[in-house]
């Protein structure tokens, strides 16, 4: 074994990196807010008074719990030029986190829903409240408060997924850490790097959120 | 769909493939789970703390680059070559480890204090208590959530298409590709991963209620492993 660990041969491709960092970020950021749109229309789908309605939630969220990433992110990228549809392979790979996680953002927020007790929706309907003013007031803050720690959790699990929109090439932090590695052949050095950025990613994110938990909640939470 | 039949056999030799990796993957993975959760139960903190850095570390790094680096950087760096079925099964261990301990941990934590100073003020040695009166107990609070980690080794199986090995999404993917494109390969795929990977959860439903104690449920829900 003549391999030495040299961070300086990585100084060059740092540049890329940054650019590879805001990639990562970028596609994480996007794809919890539009897999908090789909997962909350879904939690409400399943709480639906048609039995066709909540099927059609619950079979969404055990068929993208139930299949990788992976392959969702294939079906999204591969198969949308067949129906006429040309994604680039960021919107394909956006698409693809942001459907994937809405399965797990919807059992989120249904736990979330499932903690308020019926009264509370009863109550704010007795007291003249209209639907928006019911869920604004009364609902929202008391689910937002039962989400809030696994809705962190769940970042952290996007930004660790966001790392397979290599596959469908997009130059984010994973295919910085492979073309670099491949260019340079300097494996080691690109791999601690990249683990790094993803450790300082997760990490300021877990330790964000305890402390605006602390802050919006007055009670510390630990993670999970 | 209809001519495509001739890759039936092929589908479920891959499908024995991607079952095999994953298994092993698991069976690593409890193996080297069960003891980093000793080392993180133990009384020296300095054990304690190395158990602790390894959880957070694999959990706060993509799975992907394990591989790249078990299949492009060790046989740069230490001289000899690996093959793709090796680096995946070792990247998925190590990820499937760090998930394991945290179960492995929940499990043993939840043997209640007063049953440790019973067992060891009856005379009991560290082994024994461990043996006889916590590993019954922890059991049953351990094996629901490991259903929930083996989906996951499943799901994360499919990785190892990338960096070439034929398992199940890359035969799909090669399939695909001697169809000259089309959906139907990969919807084939998400439906047997779907198959295996629900028909594994209803099981682990199944388990659960089994195990509960005292119509007290413990959720397998709670992501254990991330998205994959």
């Amino acid at each position: 074994m003549n391999y030495t660990f040299t961070l300086r041969t990585v100084f060059p491709y740092l540049g890329g990196l940054v650019a590879a960092a805001e990639m990562t970020l970028t596609l994480s950021v996007l794809a919890i807010l539009i897999s908090l749109v789909i997962g909350a229309a879904v939690a409400v789908m399943r709480r639906s008074r048609l039995r066709v309605v909540r099927f059609a939630g619950a079979a969404y969220v055990e068929v993208m719990r139930n299949t990788p990433l992976l392959v969702t992110l294939y079906i999204v990228y591969f198969a949308a030029p067949a129906i006429g549809i040309r994604l680039s392979s960021f919107t394909a790979a956006l698409l693809g986190l942001s459907l994937n996680a809405a399965g797990y953002m919807a059992e989120i927020i249904r736990a979330g829903l499932i903690a308020v007790p019926g009264g509370q929706f009863e109550a704010a309907t007795a007291q003249g409240m209209t639907m928006g003013q019911m869920f604004r007031h009364i609902i929202f803050p008391q689910v937002f408060r039962t989400i809030y720690a696994p809705l962190g959790n769940q970042f952290i699990a996007v930004i660790l997924a966001s790392s397979l929109a290599s596959a469908v090439a997009v130059e984010e932090v994973t295919s910085w850490m492979e073309t670099v590695g491949a260019n340079s052949f300097r494996f080691f050095e690109t791999f601690v790097v990249a683990a790094v950025v993803y450790v300082v990613l997760c990490q300021t994110i877990n330790l964000a959120r305890l402390q605006i938990g602390r802050m919006l909640f007055r009670q510390p939470e630990a993670r999970r | 769909m209809t001519g495509s039949l001739v890759f039936l056999p092929l589908f479920i030799k891959a499908t024995g493939t991607t079952i095999w990796l994953s298994w092993l993957a698991l069976l690593i993975g409890a193996v080297g789970g069960f003891l980093i959760a000793l080392l993180r139960t133990s009384r020296l903190w300095p054990l304690r703390v190395i158990a602790l850095l390894y959880t957070e570390a694999f959990r706060s790094v993509p799975i992907l680059i394990v591989l790249f680096f078990a299949y492009f950087g060790v046989p740069v760096m230490l001289g000899f070559d690996v093959s793709p079925f090796v680096a995946a099964t070792f990247a998925l261990a190590l990820h499937a480890s760090a998930n394991m301990s945290e179960v492995v941990r929940a499990g043993i934590e939840s043997v209640g204090r007063g049953q440790w100073e019973a067992a060891l003020a009856s005379g009991m040695r560290m082994r024994e208590v461990m043996r006889h009166i916590v590993a019954p107990q922890a059991l049953r609070v351990i094996l629901p959530p490991s259903v929930g980690v083996y989906i996951t080794v499943l799901k994360e199986s499919s990785l190892a298409s990338i960096i070439g090995y034929f398992e199940l999404t890359r035969t799909g993917l090669l399939v695909r590709e001697t169809q000259g494109g089309g959906f139907g390969p990969l919807l084939a795929l998400a439906a047997i991963y779907f198959l295996l990977s629900y028909g594994i959860s209803l099981c682990g439903a199944a388990l659960e209620r089994h195990y509960a104690i005292g119509g007290a449920t413990t959720s397998t829900d709670a992501v254990v492993g991330g998205m994959a």
